[in-house]
């Protein structure tokens, strides 16, 4: 059995042939009955994101080329596009590569933006469908489960993802890094802009409780409040309440300074100097510059968050080359238990052996027999090949479903009885 | 105990070498290596101060070699509340070091055979005033490095510049509390330390004052963080200016420290 993927990414195909491609939830479990055909692919699951569409699959290693083009075939097929119209695009990896790419996809360091977690969760979620759809069989069962592990370990062994490389992250992070924990933090914003509501988003699923909403417009104020169950704020009212609140987002349309540096001294002292952390998305910028140099008082405009951002990009680059070596370390780990695993070779083995018997046998008492019509000598050789395999049958058959119960302990016994080596 | 001191040295080493690198790597199994071993340095040496104590004859805290070990297994004590309480491994990055280069100090000091601690020992004053004040010296030693790494992340968050080491400290809350409830206890442990040698000097000559260096610039520590102690409760989170008080204090602590060995006075014995 070989393990094959092939597919597309968003380094091989631009949008406009990824979105034609991609595979719905729907289009998962019912194109893969119809890919996997249990005598050359096995195996398959559909891995589709905005990113990527790519199949893994398990292939009869005898019949790998024709498997790899009935793959490349279905993708055609099953999303209506015209014969060889991907072919510019489709990669195909085998075996080593293969495993390779599949960590790799899984632990986001072949993601667009390197360390974002969502592809783990995407790849889970593929799984979960060839199960249903009953086409995830042993050898992908292994392959995905260990591909869990690999992701899990470059999380927890590197900081690829330690790092926050968008905007509206990074309030998160710097809330994090002042407050601790986000929990129970009260978080406010000015101006009621789609990129401050994605980062109220992230701050209340990171544990912030409230959120003060500050808009011009009274209506899309009260909006965000009943998203967030929090508090529409009166414009006027913000120097007062912003004492209240540990994390600013100020993201209005307003040509000057909302936010000035006497506002947020007063509050300071209300909050008896408990800190502040004041992220400044709008350009012209809403909070003078003045602000930052009040204490505890931290403010970041929206270069200020670019510039950390491309450096935390730089430092998810480093990052991933150590995760690279993990990459490879498990590549060959899997690799190894797979062939221990496979049962192949076991089977070759050993009917190989008892056919040698046979034959040196016939060859000894060959003699005896005097000249046999070549008829006769193959009804022989049919008679011992078929001894041979009858006798077999039975061992062969219960190594088969050890192998298939993961029982390598019985496989290993049967291999001891006969002689086998690994 | 030479050979269990030897050991003891080793698990400190090997917790400091592993912690740096967990610190550098971000892996958290050179951290639990880390960790473990500090563990088993502690117990070690914990048995290998009783030992002396039961061997000795004296309470294993009176010359510069026993000074040196306690102080390394009271920092070690101490850092063990502090990942308990703040999951702070960062601060073992600085400590451990500091463990392992006390314990190795008190592993090639020699001392001269001395009878003056067995007169010490006599009376169980002593040695609760001494101990008292190395836990409180290893308290502001917390203090010391927690406003240090207050300083620098406040530094780097102004300047919006943040280093590799910066996304590796813990975070502003953390450090600002750890280092004040650390001035606290310190402060506890140094009022106890203070009022117990006193007690105890009293005793023994009727004094309680000598104008001694040692004596001056415990007063001074003490009432450096008196102050840092008002000044954080008066106004709640001071940032800044109490992690300098912080750092300010340490060097009082050290002074205070080496006071009577360069300077001389009533605080020089054996």
């Amino acid at each position: 059995m070989s393990i094959v993927l092939v597919g597309i990414n968003h380094k091989t195909a631009p949008v406009e042939v990824r979105e034609l491609l991609a595979f719905s939830d729907r289009a998962c479990t019912e194109g893969l009955p119809r890919l996997v055909d249990g005598e050359v692919v096995r195996e398959g699951l559909i891995v589709s994101t905005c990113n990527r569409v790519e199949i893994l699959s398990a292939i009869t290693t005898d019949q790998l080329e024709s498997g790899t083009q009935r793959i490349a075939e279905f993708l055609d097929a099953a999303r209506n596009l015209p014969p060889g119209f991907l072919s510019d695009h489709l990669y195909s990896h085998t075996d080593e590569n293969a495993i390779r790419h599949i960590f790799r996809v899984a632990s986001s360091l072949d993601s667009m933006v390197v360390g974002e977690p969502q592809v783990l969760g995407q790849v889970r979620h593929a799984y979960s469908l060839a199960v249903e759809a009953g086409t995830a069989g042993r050898v992908l069962n292994r392959l995905v489960h260990h591909t869990f592990h690999v992701a899990k370990r470059v999380r927890s062994e590197t900081g690829i993802a330690s790092s926050a490389v968008s905007i509206s992250y990074m309030a998160v992070e710097l809330g994090k890094k002042i407050f601790d924990s986000l929990r129970g933090r009260v978080v406010m914003l000015i101006g009621a802009g789609e990129m401050a509501e994605l980062s109220a988003r992230h701050l209340v699923n990171a544990g912030a409780t409230r959120v003060l909403i500050v808009n011009r417009t009274k209506e899309s104020a009260e909006r965000l409040a009943e998203e967030f169950k929090g508090l529409a704020v009166p414009f006027e009212q913000l120097p007062q309440s912003l004492s209240e609140a540990d994390v600013v987002i100020c993201s209005t349309g307003a040509p000057d300074y909302v936010v000035t540096a006497d506002m947020v001294r007063s509050a300071t002292e209300q909050k008896r100097n408990r800190p502040t952390c004041i992220i400044d998305i709008s350009v012209p910028r809403n909070v003078d510059p003045a602000v930052g140099k009040v204490p505890n008082v931290f403010v970041f405009d929206i270069d200020d968050l670019e510039s950390v951002i491309t450096s935390n990009i730089r430092e998810r680059e480093r990052e991933a080359e150590r995760a690279e070596l993990i990459v490879q370390s498990e590549v060959m780990q899997f690799q190894q238990s797979l062939r221990a695993m496979d049962i192949g070779p076991t089977i070759g083995a050993l009917r190989q052996k008892l056919q040698q018997v046979a034959r040196a046998e016939m060859e000894r008492q060959r003699k005896r027999l005097g000249s046999l019509t070549p008829d006769q000598e193959a009804a022989i050789e049919a008679l011992l090949m078929s001894t041979v395999n009858k006798i077999s049958h039975p061992v062969l058959n219960q190594m088969r479903r050890s192998y298939e119960l993961s029982d390598s302990e019985t496989v290993q016994a049967l291999r001891d009885i006969f002689g086998l080596e690994e | 105990m030479k050979s269990f001191l030897v050991a003891v040295v080793a698990a400190y080493l090997i917790a400091a070498i592993h912690s740096i690198l967990a610190f550098v790597n971000k892996r958290a199994a050179l951290q639990r290596v880390a960790e473990w071993s500090l563990a088993a340095g502690f117990v070690v040496h914990t048995i290998t101060l009783l030992e002396d104590w039961t061997l000795d004859g004296h309470y294993p805290l009176f010359n510069l070699k026993e000074t040196l070990s306690f102080l390394a297994w009271a920092l070690v004590a101490v850092y063990g509340v502090v990942l308990y309480r703040y999951r702070a491994q960062a601060i073992g990055v600085f400590m451990m070091p500091l463990i392992s280069i006390l314990s190795c100090a008190a592993l090639v000091i020699q001392t001269g055979p001395n009878d003056a601690p067995a007169a010490f020992s006599a009376t169980w004053l002593f040695p609760v005033h001494t101990t008292l004040l190395i836990f409180a010296y290893a308290a502001f030693f917390v203090v010391f490095i927690a406003s240090v790494m207050y300083l620098l992340q406040e530094r780097e968050l102004k300047l919006k510049t943040f280093s590799a080491i910066f996304y590796r400290l813990p975070s502003l809350a953390t450090v600002n509390e750890l280092a004040t409830s650390a001035a606290a206890l310190g402060l506890t442990l140094l009022t106890l330390g203070i009022a117990s040698g006193m007690l105890w000097s009293s005793t023994r000559d009727g004094r309680v004052w000598h104008n001694d260096p040692k004596e001056i610039f415990a007063v001074l520590t003490w009432l450096l963080y008196l102050f840092l102690i008002i000044y954080r409760s008066t106004a709640g989170w001071r940032g800044r200016r109490a992690a300098w008080i912080g750092v300010a204090g340490f060097g009082l602590v050290l002074c205070t420290f080496f006071g009577a060995r360069l300077l001389g006075g009533y605080h020089v014995f054996g």
